[in-house]
């Protein structure tokens, strides 16, 4: 296997085809015709330890670099190695030491669902964290880890996780498919001490049945190091404790006005214009997360408890109004969140119940993957609150289960308003009971009742704005990995009916179908799957 | 059953949650919420209107600071109702009693490139501005408006919407503005005229406006509702979004053409409403005495009356009197506006069954305009003659008797007085900056009989010129109240609260002249305010409109006479509060230094 340091694309291509034993003559007639240059390094990957071929593809692909001035050769330490035009030289890879493994794990869910009336199936929660069932739409996880155990006491892990996001190619007819990157950073363990960075979606406990994640789901390019701080030792009928610190610190610059802004500038040399950055104000969020193991008596059921805080700051900066063409000064920002969590698990069959508190205040109130829409008279969020208070469990046996969660928020915005569509209550409760059938089918039925109820007059009355949906549904599916709440994949055929009153539809445009329905169906053919996901564990 | 099961959870959870102090369940304040309707004047005549500009006096909340372009002023600045709640105290503190708000109904957000931060492009009657806030917001200004013992007149208008059509003039189905023809050109043979025609603002045609096509005239040229939800052009609701509703005339060419008044579009396509008929005129009933259900208003200020017929005016006002009393709000205030200096034309709006009164346009140009802005220029300034003469007319012109169910208070006696407005330069910038002089005509202002209005800003030596330079943003002064303009006016405003004699009583000029040059009485005009609703209470205003040089009640043998001979009167304006005894004769020589003023009341009635 050979390979131009400086690779032309026919070169990149003459690789790939000898990687894939395929004869370059195939390809002929659709490559451009300019010769490629004579090879000036050959990499002859170490026998120790055989690789797959995709590693060896992987590390073909590793010289296609716009940076033709750096080293960009396993082993090549001098620009010069990289000018094509030197003779060729045989670098020999170290032979591997260690047991590594490259793995594959995804999470999904893909629908299909009719209104009944000749439409698409739609969503009709009114509360942020409303049942999932309906609402939740295709979605997509495919994650690539690469695992490593390089001794006793050192290990490593990379990941990268692409994230899929509907309308799909089927559906939509489009092939720009949105692709999100959800993880990219690489995991290191030494002894009990781990460290991360790169860009992650690092977070807690789900609720599943209201698909969130209560405490803690941070989203940030950053890092993050923990360890256990206590840990007893094992012993028959002895109750075990363990105690694990976790520090994380990270940050985000939405591409939005509120965090960047770029203006275009005359160019400096010749004609133009260059874009220069205007606003640059990155969010920086730190995290700290204690959480503690009780099993009483060593067994498989036992507590867990978390103790979580957020700090977050917002710096400074100078926006341009593309209205005025004025600059105009945005001030720097805060807050913080304060919560906690209460687990009490079975260990048998996902049974388990759990309690979440939290209270956030400032910018903190906001998810970083949001931005206020509303603010303080000095145009920062000081003011703002978010409190929630979050049940969940899950209730297993042979034959049958029940999931429930319920939830309250109370947000409430700073500006200076008494009424605002950003001052509200909000709470959801559902309940999922299911039953099986052998070990591969299984009914569940759904019901879920949920309310906002805003700070606003509902137009045309003289009532406070109460937004309330309530829901049934019934789910037969097909589980063939066997019978429980939390197996998956799942096959299963969705019917949902909302009821919705006026304070539902009142949220909608008249021109919309929605501010006229009280009962929205939903019948739907989906699948939803899990397995061996770094951020499913 | 599992639905009820979520029900009872989530309501445990929202109870348990609430009794937490951190937290507390979110509401509409009270005073946010369907205000109990009462009658909150006694008098109008006891009032001092302060028009605001809702989005020039305050930002109270930056969060509908939708499209604000700072600094220029055709465009939104940003002020809110909260903006105004914020600042009633400095409201509160210039003496004024009354709020008049520009109109608080949705609007087209901007027409060529000019936006509508002034409210008169009206697209649904029905709903609040969201740059200026919801309905709670706008029912807590008036709550909060009328703890502090003011009242709340809206600005309405039932002439025109905005433009929310445009006339398919040549059927394309496009709105074109075309420009033809070449005219005469050296060197070649073009002779053709040019014209510009532009299908959102046509001129008048008595036909209605017409189509044509390459052939000639092809009839009624169709209106064709503009869809742009971008900028809220779009239908309005209900009769006003048909074209049964409007006259299709164009544009307005000649005001003094009753028919073109009443039935031409107002200038920058403003589509005339067919205000005659039926079920038109129903909905504008409905939709603005909502208004004042909805949020406990104490009367409306009403737009461009002379375009709208006058059957309209008598069925408007009484159905708005009628629908509003049984609720328990009476002495409803509606006056209208009438942009014109015939006084005969403005008195015509207040003849039986119509408006409680009009804003006295003849007054602002035969008064403040031609004598006290131009205290300067005795080439242009006229004699206060003019003064007396205009006002013997409010009996002639003006309805005598007060509206059935209206305010109680004929229309002669309770004329909406006014220096300037929005519509007008700000009398500084006619006066070419002289605060002497606008400091003396706030003095005929406050004391003459009527209704005060004072302009926002005006209190702080606002001297933009016509529109929108007269729209200044106030939030920019930093709301100081001790310049000498605030303290003027707000001593004024206390004098008239003080004597009921300035507020209720009758008229009699007892001096003015048609000098205004180097003459000894130049400039001199004093009227004695006593009698009527006041009963035995007695003012004397005495102002000097020269601005050369000192002047007295007196020309030769010719001398003021007052109607309390033998009483000692003395100057409440002045700070030293100087005393004049009246001789038996009643002939009193007063020298009133130039552009000063004096308002005199007997010793025995003067107040602390």
């Amino acid at each position: 296997m050979s390979l131009s340091s400086r690779g032309s694309a026919a070169s990149v291509l003459a690789a790939a085809m000898t990687l894939l034993a395929l004869p370059s003559s195939a390809f002929a007639q659709e490559q451009p015709v300019a010769p490629a240059p004579p090879p000036t390094v050959v990499v002859v990957p170490a026998t120790a330890a055989p690789a797959p071929a995709v590693g060896d593809a992987s590390r073909a692909d590793a010289p296609v670099t716009s940076d033709t001035s750096g080293p960009s050769v396993p082993g090549a330490t001098s620009p010069g190695l990289s000018r094509g035009n030197e003779p060729t030289r045989v670098v020999t890879e170290k032979p591997t030491d260690h047991q590594g493994t490259f793995e594959f794990g995804s999470y999904g869910r893909v629908y299909a669902a009719s209104d009944l009336r000749g439409g698409t199936g739609r969503g009709t929660n009114v509360v942020a964290f409303g049942p999932r069932i309906v609402d939740e739409g295709s979605y997509a996880e495919l994650e690539l880890r690469r695992e490593d155990n390089w001794s006793e006491r050192v290990k490593g892990r990379v990941v990268a996780t692409l994230a899929l996001f509907p309308p799909f190619f089927h559906f939509s007819g489009k092939t720009d498919q949105a692709i999100g990157v959800r993880n990219l950073y690489a995991q290191g363990t030494y002894d009990k001490l781990t460290m991360w960075a790169g860009s992650r979606m690092y977070r807690g406990d789900d609720i599943y049945l209201l698909n969130w994640w209560p405490l803690d789901n941070q989203n940030t390019v950053g890092g993050g190091i923990g360890a256990p701080l206590y840990k007893s030792e094992e012993a028959a009928g002895r109750t075990q404790y363990e105690t694990v610190l976790q520090l994380h610190a990270g940050q985000q610059r939405l591409d939005n006005p509120y965090q960047l802004q770029q203006v275009p500038v005359v160019a400096p040399f010749g004609f133009g214009t260059v874009d220069v950055t205007k606003l640059d104000r990155p969010r920086t969020i730190e995290t700290v997360k204690l959480t503690q193991f009780v099993r009483p008596g060593g067994g498989a059921a036992g507590f867990k408890a978390i103790l979580y805080g957020e700090l977050h700051q917002l710096s400074a900066g100078t926006f341009n109004d593309p209205l005025t063409k004025s600059d105009r000064g945005l001030p720097e920002d805060s807050g913080w969140m304060l919560g906690s969590q209460l687990t009490y698990f079975t260990g048998k069959r996902d049974t388990y119940a759990s309690l979440v508190l939290r209270h956030a205040r400032g910018i903190a109130a906001y998810d970083p993957l949001a931005v206020p829409i509303t603010f303080a008279l000095d145009r920062t969020t000081s003011g703002a609150s978010e409190t929630q208070i979050a049940l969940s469990g899950n209730y297993e046996q042979e034959q049958f289960s029940i999931l429930w969660a319920a939830y309250v928020r109370f947000f409430r915005d700073g500006s200076s308003s008494a009424t605002s569509t950003q001052k509200y209550d909000e709470g959801a409760a559902v309940v999922r009971p299911s039953v099986f059938f052998g070990d591969y089918f299984g009914l569940s039925l759904e019901g879920s009742y949920q309310q906002r109820r805003l700070a606003m007059l509902q137009p045309g009355t003289n009532d406070q704005l109460n937004a309330s949906v309530t829901k049934l549904g019934v789910i037969p599916y097909f589980s063939p990995s066997g019978r429980g709440s939390y197996k998956r994949p799942q096959i299963r055929l969705l019917y949902v009916a909302s009821f919705r009153d006026s304070g539902t539809r009142a949220l909608y445009p008249v021109e919309d179908v929605f501010a006229r329905r009280l009962t929205e169906h939903f019948l739907g053919l989906g699948a939803e799957w899990w397995f061996n996901s770094s951020s499913y564990p | 059953m599992k639905a009820r099961k979520s029900r009872v959870i989530l309501a445990a959870l929202f109870a348990g949650a609430c009794s937490l102090p951190e937290i507390g369940c979110v509401s509409v304040p009270d005073d946010g919420k369907q205000p109990a309707l009462a009658t909150h004047v006694d008098d109008w005549r006891d009032e001092v209107i302060y028009q605001v500009l809702v989005d020039r006096f305050a930002n109270g909340d930056v969060n509908n600071d939708y499209k604000v372009r700072p600094g220029y002023l055709a465009r939104f600045q940003g002020g809110d109702w909260q903006g105004l709640i914020d600042h009633l105290g400095y409201i509160k503190e210039l003496g004024v009693t009354t709020l008049w708000i520009s109109p608080v109904v949705k609007n087209v957000e901007t027409d060529a490139d000019v936006d509508s931060y002034h409210g008169y492009w009206a697209q649904d009657l029905t709903q609040t501005n969201p740059h200026f806030g919801d309905l709670a917001e706008l029912r807590k200004l008036t709550a909060a408006a009328h703890d502090k013992q003011l009242k709340v007149v809206l600005d309405i208008v039932t002439n025109h919407m905005g433009q929310v059509f445009y006339y398919d003039m040549n059927l394309n189905g496009n709105p074109d503005i075309n420009i033809g023809g070449s005219g005469p050109l050296p060197g070649a043979g073009s002779q053709s005229t040019i014209t510009r025609i532009t299908e959102f603002d046509p001129d008048w045609d008595p036909r209605g406006v017409q189509a044509f096509t390459s052939l000639g005239n092809a009839g009624r040229a169709p209106i064709i509702f503009i869809q742009d939800p971008s900028i809220n052009r779009v239908p309005p609701n209900g009769i006003l979004g048909t074209a049964a509703a409007y006259h299709g005339f164009g544009r307005v060419l000649n005001y003094d053409d009753e028919k073109q008044r009443t039935l031409g579009d107002f200038p920058g396509g403003l589509k005339d409403i067919a205000t005659e008929v039926p079920e038109v005129r129903l909905q504008l009933i409905d939709n603005y005495t909502r208004w004042a259900e909805l949020a406990d208003l104490d009367g409306f200020r009403i737009d461009t009356v002379k375009h709208v017929e006058y059957d309209f005016w008598k069925q408007f006002a009484t159905s708005v009197r009628q629908r509003l009393a049984p609720q328990g709000k009476n002495k409803f205030l509606m006056f209208g506006e009438a942009f014109d200096g015939n006084d005969k034309l403005l008195g015509s709006y207040t003849q039986d069954g119509m408006l409680d009164s009009v804003f006295y346009f003849s007054q602002h140009f035969q008064v403040f305009h031609d004598i006290f802005a131009n205290a300067h220029d005795e080439t242009q300034q006229k004699g206060t003659e003019q003064i007396q003469k205009l006002w013997a007319d409010r009996a002639v012109n003006y309805n005598t008797q007060p509206q059935p169910g209206g305010t109680g208070i004929p229309a002669s006696k309770s004329l909406v007085n006014f220096m300037d407005n929005h519509d007008v330069a700000r009398f500084l910038f006619d006066a070419a900056g002289d605060k002497p002089a606008l400091r003396n005509a706030l003095v005929l202002l406050m004391t003459e009989e009527g209704i005060p209005c004072v302009y926002y800003g005006t209190e702080q030596d606002f001297a933009g010129g016509n529109d929108p330079s007269n729209r200044e943003v106030l939030w920019n002064t930093g709301f100081p109240t001790a310049g000498d303009t605030f303290r003027h006016l707000s001593k004024l405003a206390r004098l008239r609260a003080k004597y009921p004699a300035l507020r209720r009583g009758d008229t009699n000029v007892v001096y003015s002249t048609p000098n205004v040059h180097a003459e000894e009485d130049a400039g001199i005009i004093a009227y004695e305010r006593t009698g009527g609703d006041a009963a035995d209470q007695y003012a004397l205003v005495v102002i000097n409109t020269n601005g050369r040089h000192m002047s007295t009640t007196a020309a030769g043998a010719k001398a003021m006479k007052v109607g309390r001979p033998g009483v000692t009167l003395v100057d409440v304006l002045d700070p030293e509060q100087k005393t004049y005894a009246v001789p038996a004769t009643g002939e009193l020589r007063l020298p009133v230094p130039q552009q000063q003023a004096m308002i005199l009341v007997p010793q025995d009635q003067r107040k602390p």
